[in-house]
């Protein structure tokens, strides 16, 4: 059987700790969020919560913004990925979506490129939200330095905000990309595991992409 | 418990910061050690303001006429707000309203966040670094449980401070107010008696709230309400997991043939067929 691959080593290394970073500042900030949790599990836990939360938000902020660093061509290669052409392909697949997912995948779905146009909607919400969550947790992290007051209360609002927003499309992400929602099946082994993807799936899921590599040929293996 | 309030009577006031000295002493807050820790200022204010080791000082506002200055003096400290801002920012529950209206930083739950000292209208919780949690003045919960009056009330020696009874030290203050007004106080207004849902410590302002540096018709700031996203939020993450949920059960018999790509006839071709 044929495989693509479709992530480097390094884009899942980057993803792993991504995901470690992303999930530890969820349940440290959760207990923050919600004080019965406070309650419940004491003021040393709280300020243990607290102390973590920075050091995974030092990881999720420093991470993307070293790599862009090492390497360049890397991240234009995202942005690439996320900024291209919408043809009729792209925005029949939209219209399609929602109820491909919430109906099981009765739906046909178009061929997609590297970057399916959902996929690319929803990469740029995450980044927005991402930019916004940890400018505003810097505020946050030194009320002081930014005057206190007003600014802060904004901060945490937009912080908060931003958090639900994130929490819901993680939570959509983790069903779909980890292959939990059945047509997806398979697909965690794109970042979780060699970064391959089976030719079966990759002509279902991004059919134009994976033509294209088959007749190119150097980034299929045989398994 | 009825609700209590404190009545500062500014009139009545010489600003012997004796209540100050109360404060601390009290409340075991410590002093500095040093020589001229505070700035001189060539105000008799001192210290310039609220601090986590000063939850009670005197503020002189210090105004010039055509001959003298009016000296308007302020008891600066925690009001105990009905409607406390810092009660709703706090993300950890450490503070609490007590039974007769005294809100209450409990230090053994504050985690220094700092969200009160941000959202507090007057600016008074102050944050300690050495400690990493908030200070204000807590109206003394220990003596008045005992029935006594706050430390602060217990020294005045002008009756400028009055505890009691917070229908009474209302009643109280705009019978003097009237009083005052007669006396050609022409400004003097009642403070704390409605205002953030009505505040625990009730201002007789004789030269008017502007002249003392309280703020009219002080406000929460609409940020305040970020506490309604976290219903918000929990109902945003059980919606999107019941329709993912429901999304799972309809693809639970989802299946499909495993293809491969006919480069040369650029057609897919099931995989039974290419044996």
């Amino acid at each position: 059987m044929r495989y693509i691959q479709r992530q480097s080593a390094y884009a899942r290394g980057l993803h792993w700790i991504h995901t470690i970073a992303c999930l530890a500042l969820y349940v440290t900030g959760l207990i923050l969020f919600i004080p019965s949790v406070a309650a419940a599990v004491g003021p040393s836990a709280v300020q243990g919560a607290r102390v973590i939360h920075r050091v995974m938000a030092a990881i999720f902020v420093l991470a993307p913004l070293l790599s862009i660093a090492i390497r360049p061509k890397g991240f234009v290669h995202v942005i690439k990925g996320w900024i291209f052409k919408w043809d009729e392909k792209d925005k029949e697949f939209m219209k399609k979506f929602p109820k491909y997912l919430l109906l099981g995948g009765s739906e046909h779905m178009p061929d997609q490129k590297y970057m399916k146009s959902g996929q690319a909607v929803a990469d740029l919400g995450v980044v927005f939200m991402s930019i916004l969550i940890s400018v505003s947790g810097v505020v946050l992290l030194w009320p002081a330095f930014f005057g206190g007051g007003q600014i802060v209360l904004w901060s945490l609002l937009l912080h908060d905000a931003a958090m639900i927003l994130l929490g819901v499309m993680l939570i959509a992400h983790i069903y779909i990309g980890a292959g939990i929602f059945q047509p997806y099946r398979g697909s965690g082994r794109i970042m979780f595991g060699d970064g391959k993807i089976s030719e079966s799936d990759a002509l279902y899921h991004w059919g134009t992409w994976a033509r294209e590599e088959i007749k190119k040929g150097d980034s299929v293996s045989l398994e | 418990m009825a609700e209590t309030a404190i009545l500062y009577d500014s009139s009545k006031c010489t600003a012997c910061k004796g209540c100050q000295v109360a404060c601390k002493q009290w409340n075991q807050l410590p002093s500095p050690l040093v020589a001229e820790e505070y700035e001189f200022t060539k105000s008799f204010q001192s210290p310039l303001d609220n601090t986590p080791d000063n939850w009670l000082i005197i503020n002189f506002s210090e105004v010039n006429k055509e001959v003298g200055i009016d000296w308007n003096f302020m008891r600066n400290a925690c009001f105990h707000c009905s409607e406390a801002a810092c009660e709703m920012a706090c993300p950890v529950g450490a503070i609490t309203k007590a039974a007769n209206g005294a809100v209450v930083i409990d230090q053994a739950k504050c985690i220094g966040c700092r969200y009160c000292v941000a959202s507090c209208p007057f600016g008074v919780p102050r944050w300690n670094e050495a400690t990493n949690t908030t200070f204000k003045c807590w109206q003394c919960q220990d003596r008045t449980s005992a029935e006594r009056a706050p430390a602060c009330v217990g020294t005045c020696p002008t009756g400028a401070l009055v505890f009691g009874d917070r229908g009474e030290m209302v009643a109280a203050a705009s019978e003097r107010t009237a009083q005052l007004k007669e006396l050609g106080f022409a400004n003097a207004e009642v403070y704390g008696e409605s205002e953030l849902g009505g505040l625990h410590t009730i201002v007789v302002a004789h030269r008017g709230l502007e002249a003392h540096g309280l703020v009219r018709d002080p406000r929460i700031s609409l940020t305040n309400f970020w506490q309604a996203l976290k219903p918000l939020g929990g109902l945003a993450a059980a919606a999107t997991v019941a329709g993912l949920g429901f999304s799972y059960f309809m693809a639970r018999n989802y299946s499909r043939e495993d293809v491969v790509y006919d480069e040369v006839n650029d057609t897919l071709v099931n995989k039974t067929e290419v044996k």
